[in-house]
């Protein structure tokens, strides 16, 4: 059954106000291809939110040095926090009798970031015209997407794996700290390639300069 | 809603505009302030910026120019409201007083003490109030000694006696300053107690505005696992003490310590609590870049102008900084070095007017120092604006950044001006350029509510409009439901 496109559309905003139907049917009843790109939209648009947010949000709410700014970076610090948790996740969860797929996880993950994109994407607009004593309902609406965020990320993460609540917050918490070992071995990682590049290049620098 | 982003789109090529403008106008056709981009600033993200200097070293005053034989490690320097200028030349126990021109007026090396010849011992620390008493910390005599206009003795302060001190409590006082009410306020070699306040008549009365004890969590953490015996032999915690103190006009001391974390500045009130203003950028503590090994900036004597204008004299790099009321940095100069207008041993700053002196220790030497076009404007600014002349406060701050448009502070005192003339579009510019976030929404309230009050009647009628049509809608649906309804049936 291949859905309308009003449907495609409308269901992630079903998922967000009813998410253990909609979780559930992401999981069971829904083909996992269109899923994905509906998964690669939503993390297209929270980069651009990002992105517009660093560049037109009020000055009140965005101190922002122009000269760190770099939009092709806030691409990657959308999806590499996404791909880590959903890398720590399903490794995790696959040895803790987890019945989720990773595709499953990826889509479960980038779908809990849909309150982000549509709480803060107005607010940029909106941070325009607001005053220093309004921006504490900037902070709050921030606060509120958040919140909503990480509840949407329980409930995915207890659907498509199909645990118990206490289970998934073990879980959620363990895949934290393994993104912390992952992120300690990506750095350690990438620093021996780099020594391993600068000896060979220095080598060959000897060589060519003896030669 | 959609007109107001679009009156914002035009507001930033406006500011564009603006830049642009003001970036050729500075090259093309204003004077450009003298001494180029020789000192520096920091901007509000901290870097390191270039800016003109405020400061040129004009003259060298020694003591054979004077003609008194050479100054011996002179520590202190006092410029009294005539401008006279009293320099404590300690290794030879005297104190020079020359008049605003820098020519020698007297010499006080010996006084009068109960009929007997009395003279000062490695003097470290003078004052000279208003009506031209002069106090001299006589720190090898342990005592602190008064001196009337005719250099007759007044008093004599020493060995001070009171609950509060110890027993064996060795008095050796090094800087003294005095208040209107001619309480006398020293600060003493050993006490970690803060200032010691005498009362006019020269009693010890209290201790005020010690510094706080830093723990270093390491040497914490050693302490709690070290037994007893091996605590006695470690090293106290102890707050560290004053390295300088100044008192301006209202009576608050200005006072240095040579912490190196916290607020090694501050303002101190008759109870001994900081009230100095830190809305700056960062924190008034001198350089807040500089190399690890380095370390931040150890400052040893403090200035206090008008206009709460005040310096303070780093002794690890030479470097003067000069902050205003609010702590931003206005400007920097000085240094390490042979040249003019660099020291070797700086150890007091004092103003002449708007002149700096500088007093290196170690070659006996007083630097002077005069503004340049951009110090004199941007010091005209500042007191501008502390007057409450907003006027002038615009021009001098225009004329500045105009001379130097890194200097970030100055636009917001532009903006104050601006939203005082009620001209909030422009304010919220130039608030927005020196990232004062307060004065922005200051301004931009009122620039919100002044742009919703002009559009106040086309939004109401629009209002108004709209509920008459959605009414008159529904009337009509209801009319023509109810005559299908009819019709069905």
């Amino acid at each position: 059954m291949s859905p309308s496109s009003k449907e495609l559309v409308k269901y992630p905003f079903y998922l967000i106000v009813h998410p253990f139907n909609g979780y559930w049917e992401l999981k069971y009843e829904r083909s996992n291809k269109i899923n994905l790109v509906i998964s690669f939209v939503i993390l297209l648009l929270l980069s651009l939110t990002n992105i517009l947010h660093s560049q037109y949000a009020g000055f009140l709410v965005n101190l922002y040095n122009p000269k760190s700014m770099n939009s092709l970076m806030e691409f990657v610090y959308v999806l590499v926090p996404v791909l880590f948790w959903c890398v720590a996740n399903w490794s995790l969860t696959t040895l803790m009798d987890g019945e989720g797929k990773f595709v499953e996880i990826f889509n479960s993950t980038c779908f809990a970031l849909i309150p982000l994109v549509l709480i803060n994407f107005p607010w940029i607009w909106l941070s325009n015209v607001i005053a220093m004593e309004e921006t504490a309902f900037y902070h709050f609406s921030n606060s509120f997407a958040l919140i909503w965020f990480v509840f949407l990320l329980f409930v995915g993460n207890m659907t498509v794996h199909q645990y118990t609540p206490l289970k998934t917050i073990m879980t959620m918490l363990l895949t934290l700290v393994a993104i912390g070992f992952m992120a300690f071995l990506c750095l350690l990682f990438f620093s021996l390639v780099q020594q391993i590049i600068s000896f060979i290049s220095v080598i060959y620098q000897e060589i060519v300069m003896r030669g | 809603m959609k007109l107001f982003n679009k009156g914002g789109f035009r507001k930033r090529l406006a500011v564009c505009a603006l830049s642009f403008a003001l970036l050729f106008s500075s090259g093309a056709m204003l004077v450009q302030a003298e001494g180029g981009g020789s000192s520096y600033n920091y901007s509000f993200w901290g870097n390191t910026v270039v800016a003109p200097a405020a400061y040129d070293a004009t003259a060298l005053l020694t003591g054979d120019d004077l003609g008194v034989g050479s100054l011996k490690e002179p520590n202190d320097l006092h410029v009294t409201a005539d401008q006279h200028i009293y320099v404590l030349d300690s290794g030879n126990n005297r104190i020079l007083v020359l008049d605003s021109n820098y020519a020698l007026l007297d010499v006080i090396d010996q006084f009068d003490n109960a009929g007997q010849q009395d003279g000062f011992s490695n003097p470290q620390g003078i004052f000279v109030t208003e009506d031209k008493q002069l106090y001299v910390a006589d720190t090898g005599n342990k005592r602190v000694v008064q001196l009337d206009q005719q250099l007759q003795l007044v008093k004599i302060v020493d060995s001070p006696q009171s609950e509060l001190l110890q027993a064996n409590f060795d008095f050796q006082p090094v800087r003294v300053v005095v208040d209107k009410a001619s309480r006398i306020y020293v600060m003493s070699t050993g006490v970690f107690d803060g200032f010691m306040e005498f009362s006019a008549n020269g009693d010890f009365t209290t201790f005020i505005g010690a510094n706080r004890v830093y723990v270093d969590p390491i040497e914490y953490l050693w302490k709690t696992l070290s037994t007893k015996e091996q605590r006695s032999q470690m090293v106290q915690f102890t707050p560290t003490e004053f390295t300088n103190l100044d008192i301006n006009d209202e009576g608050f001391i200005y006072a240095t310590n040579g912490d190196q974390w916290g607020d090694n500045i501050k303002k101190l009130n008759a109870q001994g609590t900081d009230i100095l203003r830190r809305e700056g950028y960062f924190e008034p503590e001198g350089d807040i870049r500089y190399r690890p090994v380095d370390g931040p900036s150890r400052l040893i004597d403090i200035d206090v102008a008008d206009s709460e204008i005040y310096s303070v004299l780093d002794a690890k790099r030479g470097r003067i900084f000069t902050y205003n009321g609010d702590s931003h940095l206005m400007y920097v100069f000085g240094g390490l070095g042979n040249q003019l207008g660099k020291f070797t041993a700086p150890t007091a700053i004092e103003r002449v007017g708007d002149n700096m002196l500088v007093l290196d220790k170690a070659l006996g030497e007083i630097t002077v120092f005069e503004t340049t076009a951009y110090g004199r404007t941007l010091n005209e600014a500042v007191r501008s604006y502390y007057r409450g002349d907003e006027e002038a406060a615009f021009q001098r701050y225009m004329e500045t950044i105009n001379m130097n448009a890194n200097l970030e502070f100055a636009y917001s005192g532009i903006g104050k001006a601006l939203l005082r003339q009620g001209n909030y579009g422009e304010a919220i510019k130039y608030f927005k350029e020196s990232y004062d976030n307060k004065g922005y929404s200051k301004a931009f309230l009122l620039h919100r509510k002044a742009i919703l009050r002009s559009y106040f009647p086309t939004i109401m009628t629009s209002v108004v409009v709209l509920l008459l049509i959605l009414i008159v809608w529904r009337k009509v649906r209801k009319w023509k439901g109810g005559k299908k309804i009819v019709t069905i049936e």
